[in-house]
């Protein structure tokens, strides 16, 4: 992996294989030595292309070409930005040309070619669009989505079965066990000989071992408990249709009262119960409260039950 | 003899026929009755392939619009020359007996290494050089130059082909693939290319289980085939070893590293290309803007790079933007070839799913899942712009494309297994890659739903109730026959000494061993002495029974 060496330090590669290479954004790497040596300040410039580069910049390098290093590096930050996804888009070929820019503006910027202008665009592109990057920040496109359901399965089924072995295991354990010693407890107590005692044993124990091969079957989990079906993307659950009901129809209510006739709102205003009736003030007007209201009530509440007799009460049943 | 075979009429070209025989065919015409599968074993050297060529011939000749085709699949060549000469044998019964000549047209058929008259090109001895210089010879675009510059060497037997061969049809008969290198040297034909196209309205077709099971090439050569044929896949107890293999890919990392010298090549003939002539670069670019298929009208000598997936799961959209551009391709590749390396970098066992693979490799390098389905379609419509005509300097990146194409179409029946040292040297650094296919049905999916009868047929097929549930097929009758014998003639022994006590093997390591095969030598010669009667004897190949007489 290693035939390359450091740039700086050379011989030191080959002496040691457990030196570990660090790129940095310029796409030229030194092993962590060097690095140290280097970058004490903490801030430095490379010393193959000289740009002036952190030392919180370093990463280990994980691929053996340092320009690929470089191109992730610049595309990783590029797509934090353009995050948009294919749902985003009206059609397929908006949604092409998309990734084309953004393979164009990658590729400009591992290459060097109209840094300038590229640099302008990403940065034109992200103040126009902070808002959906900030909203498309944390949400996985439908591809994800579906590879995370798969591996969710997966490991669910591998965990079940691992289960299900673990379980038959302790069973046939806990049931040699419980053989044994019921062998031994019958030995001990029975009349019967010792061999007699063996061969009876041994003729229950053969049957007994009818394992239950049934097939393993992990009962797909497709519904959340709400009733939403699992991986289904759109939130809209069709509204479950009633069969044709009657169609409700406003009756009005019938009030039973035990006495005379109430005076309606007309007749309070008309008869001049109101005289006797504190005047709503302004704020509790404001509030929907009528001095007609109040003075209702209260007639309701003193004409209401005036024609309630106890002793009739067993024989009448009719209401007025 | 003419047997009546409820109530079909069947010529059987000996005079004495085994009861098994008779059953074979008997319940063979049950299931192209019902125009359903069926999955039948019959121990080896009772006949099974003349009472099958019998039966279907005979079938095929009573109820023409029934039945149109016969495929017959066999695995080596060998084989396919023992039925090719079944064949003749009943169709020369046939004319004896009905005294009409026949009209049935039968042939085989082969890779080009079998079947090229080329003096220059038959003789090399690799089938993927034989392919490659044919490439060289046939391309569409060499051709087209060719036209303008006579001094471009063309392959002159495909072009007589080309100009004359598609109108005068091959007569009728049963050809071999000697009988198609004569018919091609008499009339100047290319044999392969004839073949091919014959293959469009030949009775009988007897090829390679490959050309029926193996994706990339079955898109080629099978498409056309009619759905009112009877399939049948002879020494069928390999063929999920067969549908598992044609799908699994096996990568090292000697692979890697010249994929990597591959994409070097393949930038510097886009450089050169941009240097030079722009205008079919952009033509390309057009064409996957707009998401136009590639004509399906592709001449025949043009399809190099096939998609190794089943036909309907090809996307049929346009190619992302990601891979639009053939420079952007390239990087997207050297990207994906990198992630490769780093994963091969391990130090113990890694087996892994598809889908966490893919989840990882979005993380780690920014490659969706969807770019990736398009790949092999990528490389190849590349190839062919840049008019890059050896496919075998690009052998390695063409696995690796394969390998990319197949782990993002498939989620489930696949397994991706890493192992740092290879088998037989458990000690060195060798990490090896195998993306290996667990469910044979995937591969034999299409054969059984486009075809109307398919035959699972061999020796050994016990147990056969697995054979469905591996296959995943319904069979109209699944049945088992033995042989009859006359009398008890079966007598086990293991003979592991010669007369003089040399230990007599015929482990591969020992049977070429001179004491070894005079002592089997005269095994055989003392049995002929002693058995009456004739004598069967199996040997381990064809050459081996050459060697010992």
């Amino acid at each position: 992996m290693d035939e390359q060496g450091c740039p700086r330090c050379k011989t030191t590669k080959y002496r040691n294989p457990s030196l570990k290479l660090m790129v940095n954004v310029c796409g030229h790497s030194l092993c962590d030595n060097c690095v140290d040596l280097l970058f004490i300040k903490g801030s430095g410039a490379c010393p193959e292309c000289g740009t002036a580069i952190r030392r919180s910049n370093f990463r280990y390098q994980i691929f053996e070409d340092a320009q690929v290093e470089k191109e992730i590096d610049i595309r990783k930050k590029i797509l934090k930005d353009y995050n948009k996804k294919e749902e985003d888009f009206d059609s397929l070929r908006e949604y092409n040309d998309y990734l084309e820019m953004i393979e164009t503006i990658i590729y400009n910027l591992a290459n060097g070619i109209d840094v300038e202008d590229t640099r302008r665009q990403v940065d034109s592109y992200k103040k126009e669009n902070k808002d959906a990057i900030r909203k498309n920040q944390s949400k996985l496109s439908r591809d994800e989505e579906y590879l995370e359901m798969l591996i969710e399965e997966e490991e669910k089924t591998s965990s079940l079965r691992k289960q299900m072995i673990h379980d038959t295991e302790v069973l046939e354990k806990n049931k040699k066990r419980r053989e044994k010693e019921a062998l031994i407890d019958e030995l001990m107590f029975s009349d019967m000989s010792a061999a007699d005692i063996l061969t009876m044993h041994k003729t229950t124990a053969r049957p007994a071992e009818a394992v239950d091969n049934s097939s393993f079957q992990p009962s797909q989990t497709t519904r959340y408990s709400t009733g939403i079906q699992r991986g289904q993307q759109s939130g809209l659950i069709p509204m479950p249709m009633t069969e044709a009901n009657p169609v409700y129809h406003y009756e009005d209510l019938e009030l039973e009262r035990c006495g005379p006739i109430y005076p309606t709102i007309d007749d309070i205003i008309e008869v001049g119960y109101l005289s006797n009736v504190r005047a709503a003030s302004e704020s509790e007007r404001a509030g929907g409260f009528e001095a007609t209201l109040c003075c209702q009530r209260a007639l309701q509440d003193a004409l209401g039950g005036l024609f309630y007799y106890p002793e009739l009460a067993g024989q009448s049943t009719s209401v007025m | 003899m003419k047997l009546n075979i409820d109530g079909l009429l069947v010529y059987f070209p000996y005079d004495y026929i085994y009861p098994e025989q008779y059953l074979y065919m008997l319940e063979l015409k049950k299931s192209i009755d019902a125009q359903g599968h069926c999955a039948l074993e019959m121990p080896s050297g009772t006949g099974k392939t003349v009472s099958l060529l019998s039966l279907v011939v005979a079938y095929m000749k009573a109820n023409p619009l029934e039945v149109t085709k016969l495929i017959y699949c066999s695995r080596t060549v060998p084989e396919l020359e023992k039925v090719v000469e079944e064949l003749r044998n009943l169709m020369a019964f046939y004319e004896k007996e009905t005294g009409q000549p026949q009209e049935i047209l039968g042939l085989a058929l082969s890779s080009r290494k079998n079947l090229c008259v080329h003096p220059e090109v038959s003789q090399n001895r690799d089938g993927k050089t034989v392919d490659g210089q044919c490439h060289q010879l046939t391309a569409s675009h060499i051709r087209q130059r060719y036209k303008h510059d006579p001094s471009i060497p063309i392959c002159d037997f495909y072009e007589e082909f080309d100009a004359h061969g598609r109108d005068t049809p091959l007569p009728a008969g049963i050809y071999s693939l000697d009988d198609l290198k004569e018919y091609g040297r008499l009339k100047n034909f290319c044999p392969y290319f004839l073949a091919r196209y014959a293959l469009l309205h030949a009775n009988v077709i007897i090829y390679s289980y490959y050309y029926l099971l193996d994706p990339k090439i079955a898109e080629q050569v099978s498409k056309e085939l009619a759905k009112k044929s009877v399939v049948v896949f002879d020494e069928a107890h390999n063929i999920d070893n067969v549908c598992i293999e044609s799908m699994s890919v096996k990568m090292s990392k000697r692979t890697l590293e010249r994929c990597s010298a591959n994409i070097e090549t393949l930038d510097r003939h886009i450089k050169r290309v941009k240097d030079g002539d722009e205008k079919k670069l952009r033509e390309e670019y057009h064409r996957m803007v707009e998401g136009l298929r590639e004509a399906n009208e592709q001449r025949e000598t043009d399809v190099i790079l096939a998609n190794p997936v089943l036909p309907d799961e090809i996307l049929q959209e346009a190619v992302p933007g990601t891979i639009r551009n053939a420079e952007h391709f390239v990087s997207f590749m050297k990207r994906f070839l990198e992630y490769m390396k780093s994963r091969l970098r391990v130090q113990h066992v890694v087996s892994e799913s598809p889908p966490s693979f893919l989840k990882d490799c979005a993380q780690k390098i920014c490659i969706d899942r969807k770019p990736l389905r398009f790949c092999a379609e990528r490389l190849a419509s590349l190839m062919r712009t840049l008019e890059l005509t050896d496919l075998h300097d690009f052998s390695a990146l063409t696995l690796l494309v394969n390998f990319a194409t197949l782990v993002s179409t498939y989620a489930k029946g696949f397994m991706l297994i890493i192992e740092p040292f290879d088998d037989r040297t458990p000690t060195i650094s060798n990490p090896v890659l195998y993306f290996s296919c667990m469910d044979a049905s995937i591969a034999i999916k299409p054969v059984f739903d486009r075809f109307q009868t398919v035959v699972i047929t061999s020796g050994t097929l016990s147990p056969l109730d697995m054979y469905p549930k591996i296959l995943d097929f319904r069979p109209v009758t699944m049945a088992t026959f033995t042989m009859t014998l006359a009398r008890i003639c079966i007598c086990p022994m293991i003979v592991s000494k010669g007369n003089d006590q040399v230990a007599m093997s015929s482990k591969f390591e020992v049977r070429e061993d001179v004491a070894v095969i005079r002592n089997y030598g005269t095994l055989l010669v003392d049995m002929c002495g002693t058995v009456p009667d004739g004598i069967v004897c199996f040997f381990t190949s064809y050459v081996y029974m050459v060697r010992i007489f």
